[in-house]
């Protein structure tokens, strides 16, 4: 213990002013740091988080999912489904290896060379290599681990039913915008809208959660179509039945629930396979029931008569005398196809489709009251349907009508008008004289008819119905078109083509009807183009079969009960 | 070897130790060894809160750049548990040896680290990081004399102080030769470059000799002497200065220098009054440089928030205060060197913990000072544990004397 003495006389003790002071120092650099970090927090909290917001937050654009497409009993006709797109940052890709390329060229079964060209065809820091990968592929091509190439999660619209309705629901062009058909009509609410979202990202640009949105992403709607699936491939069978039979240069059929305007397929031969993109023929791609106009023909004959009884000019049994068949009209003459002898009743004169008949009926009505009648039927008028091709047909301007061209058009001549157009029309005669509008979109209830929408009164309707009973019965033109067990109605349509102002021998076939005819709840129309006159060109021959085909088909599906008792063997069971 | 407080067998006994006494240890160094009772809990419990806490944060702000780089996100939490263990156990003894034992062996320590602090320096031995040559390389471990040193120099300076308190009021013979020493342990850490170390250990070492009764006239001129080297530089080259007080605006140019101060301020910020939540950090994923280690408090900060900050702050308050107040005692009580080697480790810990909590909060410049007890860091997470394990044995011993001796 003696150098502790060594302090000697000296008391050595800590001087408290020192200790004091130090701890002071200490006490006032501790509270120094808690208040500047309080400060911090209180006052320079939003400036901190800004800057926060700043560094680790990067607006991303999320894609609005494309809506689906169902048919009326929700079966998918089309949808989007996740795909992988391998893309190609060309700048890193100068690093990739021979054998790494080459590797990636044996998975995308092509050539190096071909991926050297397909990069430099992109921008300068992006490239696609191949789009729509499925995912296992994608992984695949990931794990070569070659600089620069990366997978971008894209959506590819696929179509389950393939040609069945691809001439309706159409394509989108590769980035998902609706090209043609209903992906183009309805593009807009199939799209939605692309949401702007706040990721949280760590500083590898790795994100770490998701913030608020900025927008918020809206989906696509799921449309539902008014299409029903199993009338669709009844139509198209019959189409493409009738077309492959009469060797037709192609074929259409529409057909409309009666009571709602809702079309319940559509269909169009030839078509395509929207999945075969590489082969697509635009020819086939058209929808030619509604974008083609062709003069339709008898079919009219039944609208003008409407007219005629609903102005009192005629009723059902006045008699036109159609004999010689064939009248003068402004120099021009007018033939009936099946010249009749004898003095026919207005019923009979739709029955056998007689022009000369249509033509005196024509003769006695207002010319402007013929072209305003047309015009509420829907002819010369593009419908109002979500189809961008969609055809408004043609009639004479109202202004000068001349004799002549009021005969013609007594008989669907010097007129045209699409397939969906004529089908309309036929829908007001079968819904009792309302002509409803035209939609693709299956409706919840059906709708009612206001003033604007009835084109003739309902008791006209039913008589002019009743004449076309006539037509598929026996004497008619259309006794093809009877459909076992229920009753139909229509009427033939068989239609020149004009070629370079000229008539020539080539036809556009075609039947309007609709059925059960007492009381109608599907309009079926069906234009066979330019069927080999060898087999046969009357729209009774060539396209009632087909409208018979699909009655027979489209009405069990639809629940709609025989209003004919259909022809039973009956056997009775032997009593004990 | 009998402890530095002396005391007599019989009375020994009564104060013998609730502690066990069956721990391994060689037979040719048992002798050097004793069983003192429970330490002071206003010591331990702080202290193990820190170390406790400090596991948790290095493991929460480490998780992300541990996983990245070394494939596990435990890789930092585990060594640093094992560094935990390695100064739990140099604790562990450290409160066992008496103080007599430290007091007698002060000058080789010191001259043992001063030799390290010189080995560090030499290309081979020393390994450099980031452009400084700081650590020894011992198998997958490094160690970091500075560390070491700012415990020796306490010793040195307490020992100093004791035996020449005749001459503290003498500028040649009291004050110069101390001054000569600390300038050359000083040159040695600039040469490393470890600035910060340099800071604290100068702090260590006058703030024993101001305690000790340095003259007010030579604390006078040393303040002066500061001021007039400060100001020169000022006026000699204006750049350095800028470069200095650049930690007052790091927003002018905050994604190059004030990069990793702004990253701290804002994990300040985005933590407010009671944090994000524990693992809740975003600063720590890669945007705040390190983060497990000088910068813990800033991670502290954004999971914890502010309350986080002042716990941590308390802490170290009850810590340094319990410490300083040992040491006045053991003045107090005549056992001068322990008494000013107690206030120098409380000097040591506390101008520490203050630079490092100052530089997150942007009061004071980057200076790569890590927080004790809790930032990332073997060898001052065993130093600092030895230190407090000698405070600790320091306080046993005050408590024993004053026991048998009550005032």
């Amino acid at each position: 213990m003696t150098h502790d003495l060594a302090i000697g006389a000296f008391r050595l003790a800590v001087p408290l002013p020192r200790l004091v002071f130090v701890l002071g120092l200490f006490g006032l650099f501790v509270a120094l740091v808690v208040g500047r970090a309080g400060w911090l927090v209180a006052a320079e909290r939003h400036f901190l988080q800004a800057q926060a917001e700043q560094r680790f937050e990067r607006v991303v654009t999320v894609p609005a999912a494309r809506g689906r497409l169902l048919d009326r009993n929700g079966t998918i006709l089309a949808q989007s489904v996740e795909t992988h797109s391998i893309w190609v940052d060309p700048k890193l890709w100068q690093d990739a290896t021979s054998e790494q390329v080459e590797a990636l060229a044996r998975v995308l079964a092509t050539t190096p060379d071909a991926i050297t060209a397909q990069i430099a065809r992109g921008g300068s820091r992006f490239a696609y290599l191949k789009r729509h990968l499925d995912r296992q592929t994608a992984e695949t091509i990931l794990a070569l681990e070659i600089p620069g190439v990366s997978a971008l999660p894209e959506p590819k619209r696929v179509y389950p039913y393939r040609e069945l309705v691809a001439t309706i629901v159409g394509i989108t062009d590769i980035d998902g915008n609706g090209l043609e058909g209903l992906e183009r009509g309805f593009n807009k609410r199939l799209q939605g809208h692309p949401g702007k979202k706040v990721l949280v990202q760590d500083r590898q640009g790795r994100p770490i959660r998701e913030g608020e949105w900025l927008v918020p992403v809206r989906a696509g709607e799921d449309l539902i179509l008014s299409l029903d699936l199993r009338i669709q491939a009844a139509a198209l069978n019959a189409v493409k039945n009738a077309v492959t039979e009469f060797q037709a240069k192609g074929g259409a059929a529409v057909v409309i629930d009666a009571k709602s305007g809702e079309v319940l397929a559509m269909a169009n031969w030839p078509t395509f396979d929207p999945d075969a993109r590489a082969q697509l023929d635009w020819n086939e791609v058209r929808n030619r029931a509604l974008t083609d106009s062709y003069e339709p023909g008898s079919v009219v004959k039944p609208i003008l008569v409407a007219l005629a009884l609903e102005q009192n000019v005629v009723r059902p049994e006045t008699p036109i005398d159609v004999r010689g068949g064939v009248i003068q009209v402004s120099g021009f003459s007018i033939r009936d196809a099946h010249a009749s002898d004898r003095v026919l009743t207005v019923a009979e004169v739709i029955q056998k489709s007689s022009n000369v008949g249509v033509v005196k009926i024509a003769q006695k009505l207002d010319p402007q009251a013929l072209w305003q009648h047309y015009r509420r039927f829907g002819f010369g008028e593009r419908p109002e349907i979500p189809f961008a091709g969609a055809t408004a047909g043609h009639l004479f301007p109202a202004q000068r009508l001349k004799p002549i061209e009021v005969a013609t058009m007594a008989f669907g001549h010097g007129m045209s008008a699409s397939l969906l157009q004529v089908a309309g029309a036929y829908q007001a005669l079968a819904n009792d004289g309302c002509r409803l509008p035209i939609t693709f979109v299956r409706l919840e209830s059906p709708p009612s008819c206001s003033q604007q929408q009835r084109v003739i009164s309902a008791r006209t309707a039913r008589t002019v119905r009743a004449m076309l009973e006539k037509v598929t019965d026996v004497g008619g033109t259309g006794t093809r078109a009877q459909v076992a067990g229920y009753t139909t109605a229509g009427k033939t349509g068989t239609a020149r083509k004009v070629e370079h102002g000229q008539y020539v021998h080539k036809y556009v076939a075609s039947f309007v009807g609709y059925a059960p005819a007492t009381d109608p709840r599907i309009v079926v129309a069906v234009m066979v183009d330019e069927p080999n006159a060898q087999k046969g060109y009357y729209g009774g021959t060539v396209a009632a079969p087909a409208f018979a085909e699909i009655v027979r088909q489209a009405l069990p599906a639809l629940g709609v009960l025989p209003d004919q008792p259909v022809q039973v063997v009956a056997s009775r069971a032997p009593r004990g | 070897m009998k402890p530095w407080i002396a005391t007599r067998p019989r009375e020994r006994q009564a104060v013998e130790t609730k502690l066990p006494t069956h721990v391994w240890l060689p037979a040719e160094l048992r002798p050097h060894f004793d069983a003192p009772g429970a330490p002071d809990p206003l010591l331990l419990w702080p202290t193990l809160l820190l170390v406790g806490w400090g596991l948790v944060m290095v493991y929460s702000a480490s998780i992300a750049v541990a996983a990245e780089q070394y494939g596990t996100p435990y890789f930092f939490l585990i060594r640093q548990l094992f560094f935990v263990a390695i100064g739990m156990g140099v604790a562990w003894w450290t409160y066992r040896l008496p103080l007599r034992w430290w007091e007698k062996n002060s000058h080789w320590l010191f001259v043992a680290s001063l030799v390290l602090l010189i080995l560090v320096l030499i290309p081979g031995i020393g390994k450099t990081v980031n452009g400084a040559r700081r650590w020894i390389a011992l198998g997958p471990l490094n160690l970091q004399p500075a560390e070491i040193v700012k415990f020796t120099i306490a010793l040195f300076a307490s020992h100093y102080t004791v035996r020449r308190f005749h001459a503290m009021q003498s500028f040649f013979a009291g004050f110069l030769p101390f001054l000569v020493v600390v300038a050359g342990v000083g040159s040695l850490l600039l040469l490393q470059p470890d600035f910060g170390s340099l800071v604290v250990m100068s702090v260590v070492a006058f703030g024993i000799l101001f305690m000790g009764g340095l003259s007010w006239r030579i604390v006078g001129l040393l303040a002066a002497a500061a001021i007039f080297v400060f100001a020169a530089l000022v006026v000699v080259s204006p750049y350095r200065m800028q470069r200095f007080v650049a930690f007052l605006d790091p927003w002018s140019d905050p994604l190059g220098k004030g990069y990793q101060l702004t990253h701290a301020l804002i994990a300040f910020g985005r933590g407010e009054w009671l944090g994000v939540g524990l693992g809740g950090s975003i600063e720590k994923l890669f945007y705040l440089p390190e983060a497990h280690t000088d910068f813990i408090l800033a991670v502290i900060g954004e999971e914890l928030g502010w309350a986080g900050v002042v716990t941590v702050a308390l802490l170290f308050g009850i810590l340094v205060w319990r410490m300083v107040e040992v040491g006045r005692r053991l003045v107090h009580v005549e056992a001068y060197f322990p008494g000013l080697a107690v206030i120098g480790v409380a000097l040591g810990i506390g101008v520490q913990a203050v630079i490092n909590m100052g530089v997150n909060v942007g009061l004071l410049p980057t200076k790569g000072l890590a927080l004790p007890f809790m930032s990332y860091g073997g060898s001052a997470l065993v130093m600092n544990l030895l230190a407090v394990a000698f405070v600790m044995r320091a306080e046993w011993e005050l408590r024993s004397l004053c026991r048998r001796n009550p005032v």
